[in-house]
C-alpha cells in the first residue's frame, strides 16, 4: 500500500476527502455547461425576482417594501438551499453518468469520505452561487444581503443541511430505481419552492397544503429569515424546529438501506 | 478448493507486516509475505470464501462456491457466459452482497472489514471507461490518492505498461485498448497484493494484449502480487495462470493445474475443458488444430 501506511488513519480520510472533491473541481472545469448552476441561473433568478420586486414597489410603499425584501431575501437564501443539493446530488449523478461507481466501490473509499469530498466542493460552488445572487442583487436592486445580519448565518446554515438532506434522499433513490430517478435531482426542489414558503409566509398557500408545509424543516428556516428582514431578529424556535424537521439521520439510514438493497440486488450492473 | 503442501508456500521473505521497501515505481510498498495477519491468526491465503451463494429471483448465480487464493498465485476464473465468474469476482470486491457464506480478502472479514481489504486490492476490467472529464494523470493520481498515495509516480506507472505518452491524454481521447491499459495501471499503482482482472485484454490487439501479459507476469514475479483473472482467452489463461478454477452454473467444477486440468477432462487443451464444461464437444471445434498450430511459444 505504500505511502498508505505512513498516514493515520484520519490523514488517509482526509487525503481521499481531498481527492474526491479535486475530481469534482475537474469536472465543473472540464464540463462549461456545469457553471450555470453557479452563475446563470442566479443570476437569472435574482433579475426575474428582483424585476418583479421593482414592479410590486413602484410607489415605495411599506408593503411594496416588505415584498420585494421578501421576494429577495428569499431568492438568496433559496440558492443556498439549491446549491448544496445539486453539488451533492449531482456529484453523485457524475459517477453514475460516467461509469465510475465500480471503480469507487472497489477502491477503499468509505461512504462518508465520498459524500464528504463532494460536500467539500459543493461549498465552493454554494459561495460561487451566493457570491452571484448577493452582487447581482446589490448591483441591480440595491439590494445589500449583510442588512440582514449576522443572524443571516445560522439561518443559511439550517438552509445548507436541508440541502443535504434532500441530496442525501435523491442519491437514495437512485441508487435504487437508477438514473431514472435523475429527475428528481432538479423536480424535488420545485416541489420543495412553493410548499416552504420561500417567498411568502405559508398563510399565502390553499389550506390543504398548510401542514405538508408545517411539516417542512425549509419552511421554518424560511420564516427565520423573512423574521430577518422584518428586523424581528433571530427566531431560534423556528431554527430549532427545522434543524429537528430536517431528519439527517433518517436521511443517512435511508441512504444506507439504499445501499445496502443496491449490494444486495446487485445493481452494479446497471452501472457497468 | 485444494490443498497446498506447506513446503511449497513456506514464505520467501520477512513475514514482518509493516517491513518496506522501494517499490520499481519509486515508492514504499511493503515487502512481499506469503502471510496475512487476522483475527483469526496467520494465514497464507489472499482470499478465502466459504459456501458462497447468490441469486438473483429465481437464478442462483453463484451456488456455494468455496475458494482459496494463496498468496502469490495467479489464478483464472473460468466458465461459460453466465456461470457466475462476474458475480463471484463482484462479491469478493465487496460490490454485491452474497445470501449466504463468507469472504475474507487480504485477512479483512466482508463486508466490515471491505476498506481495510481494498486498500489491499487493485481492480480493471476491460468493460470500464475512463472518466470522461478527467486527463489520464489527474484519474491516475485521484485514484492513487483514495489508495493512499499523495503524489504517486505517474510516469512510471504509465511507463510500466508502455503508455506514458497517454499522460495528459483525455478518458475521451483514448481508444478501447488504450483505456484498458489505463485501467490496469490504475489497478497496480498502489502495489496491490491481490490484482483482481475481469476480462482484462478482450479488447486488445495481440500487440497489447503481450505488452499487458509481460506488464502483470513481471509485476507478480517482482512484487509476489496475486493475481485472479477472468478470461475467455485460453491459451492467454494458459500462459499466465499457474492455477484455473471452472465455474459452471454457479458452482466449481474444476480446480488445479492447467494441465491437469485439461488431462483430467481428457482435453489436449483448456479450450478443450471449456468446450466440454460448456456443454459442447471438442469435435464440434472446426478449427482446433490450426489454433494450436498458431500459438505462438512460450
Amino acid at each position: 500500500m505504500g505511502a498508505g501506511l505512513t498516514l493515520t488513519g484520519r490523514q488517509l480520510s482526509w487525503l481521499r476527502i481531498k481527492a474526491v472533491a479535486k475530481r469534482h473541481y475537474y469536472v465543473l472545469l472540464r464540463a462549461p455547461h456545469r457553471l450555470f448552476d453557479v452563475t446563470i441561473w442566479p443570476l437569472v433568478d435574482v433579475l426575474l425576482f428582483g424585476s418583479i420586486a421593482t414592479f410590486v414597489n413602484p410607489a415605495h410603499s411599506t408593503a411594496g417594501r416588505l415584498a420585494a425584501g421578501y421576494l429577495l431575501s428569499g431568492i438568496l437564501l433559496w440558492h443556498v438551499v439549491y446549491q448544496s443539493q445539486i453539488a451533492l446530488a449531482t456529484g453523485f449523478l457524475e459517477e453514475a453518468w460516467t461509469r465510475n461507481l465500480l471503480n469507487l466501490m472497489v477502491s477503499p473509499l468509505r461512504e462518508a469520505e465520498y459524500v464528504a469530498g463532494v460536500v467539500l466542493f459543493g461549498m465552493v460552488k454554494l459561495f460561487m452561487g451566493i457570491a452571484v445572487v448577493s452582487l447581482t442583487a446589490l448591483g441591480f436592486f440595491a439590494f445589500n444581503v449583510t442588512d440582514l445580519g449576522i443572524g443571516l448565518i445560522p439561518v443559511a446554515a439550517v438552509l445548507l443541511v436541508v440541502g443535504w438532506v434532500i441530496a442525501l434522499f435523491v442519491i437514495a433513490l437512485v441508487l435504487r430505481f437508477g438514473t431514472g430517478a435523475e429527475a428528481l435531482a432538479w423536480g424535488i426542489l420545485f416541489v420543495v419552492l412553493p410548499l416552504s414558503g420561500v417567498f411568502y409566509p405559508i398563510r399565502a398557500l390553499p389550506w390543504v397544503l398548510r401542514p405538508v408545509a408545517e411539516a417542512l424543516p425549509s419552511t421554518h428556516a424560511f420564516a427565520a429569515g423573512r423574521a430577518l428582514f422584518d428586523g424581528r431578529g433571530v427566531l431560534w424556535g423556528e431554527l430549532g424546529l427545522a434543524l429537528l424537521g430536517c431528519v439527517v439521520g433518517g436521511a443517512v439510514t435511508f441512504l444506507l438501506h439504499m445501499l445496502s438493497t443496491f449490494r444486495t440486488r446487485g445493481y452494479i450492473s446497471r452501472y457497468t | 478448493m485444494r490443498s497446498r503442501s506447506n513446503s511449497r508456500y513456506a514464505p520467501r521473505w520477512p513475514t514482518t507486516k509493516s517491513a518496506s521497501r522501494a517499490s520499481p515505481l519509486g515508492k514504499k510498498v511493503r515487502e512481499p509475505t506469503n502471510f496475512y495477519f487476522c483475527h483469526s491468526g496467520c494465514v497464507d491465503t489472499v482470499v478465502r470464501t466459504s459456501g458462497l451463494t447468490k441469486r438473483f429471483g429465481d437464478v442462483t448465480a453463484v451456488d456455494g462456491v468455496d475458494l482459496r487464493v494463496h498468496v502469490g498465485e495467479r489464478v483464472a476464473l473460468l466458465g461459460p457466459n453466465g456461470a457466475g465468474k462476474t458475480t463471484t469476482l463482484l462479491m469478493l470486491l465487496g460490490v454485491v452482497a452474497p445470501d449466504e457464506g463468507w469472504i475474507e480478502v487480504a485477512g479483512h472479514r466482508l463486508p466490515r472489514g471491505r476498506s481495510a481489504a481494498m486498500a489491499e486490492v487493485g481492480f480493471a476490467a476491460g468493460y470500464l471507461p475512463l472518466p470522461e472529464r478527467l486527463k489520464v494523470d489527474e484519474y491516475l493520481r485521484f485514484y492513487g490518492q483514495l489508495y493512499g498515495l499523495p503524489d504517486p509516480d505517474i510516469e512510471a506507472a504509465l511507463d510500466r505498461f508502455g503508455v506514458a505518452q497517454l499522460a495528459r491524454a483525455r478518458g475521451t481521447d483514448l481508444s478501447s485498448g488504450q483505456r484498458t491499459l489505463v485501467g490496469i495501471v490504475k489497478a497496480v499503482l498502489h502495489g496491490p497484493r491481490l490484482l483482481v482482472l475481469d476480462e482484462p485484454t478482450a479488447s486488445l490487439d495481440p500487440d497489447v494484449a503481450l505488452r499487458v501479459r509481460t506488464g502483470l507476469q513481471a509485476l507478480c514475479r517482482d512484487e509476489g502480487t496475486t493475481l485472479l483473472i477472468t478470461s475467455h482467452n485460453m491459451v492467454e489463461v494458459e500462459r499466465m495462470c499457474d492455477r484455473v478454477v471452472f465455474i459452471a452454473s454457479g458452482r466449481i467444477v474444476a480446480d488445479g493445474a492447467p494441465a491437469d486440468v485439461a488431462s483430467r477432462f481428457g482435453g489436449a487443451d483448456l479450450e478443450s475443458v471449456f468446450l466440454r464444461l460448456a456443454g459442447r464437444d471438442v469435435a464440434e471445434r472446426p478449427f482446433e488444430r490450426t489454433q494450436e498450430t498458431e500459438r505462438p511459444a512460450g
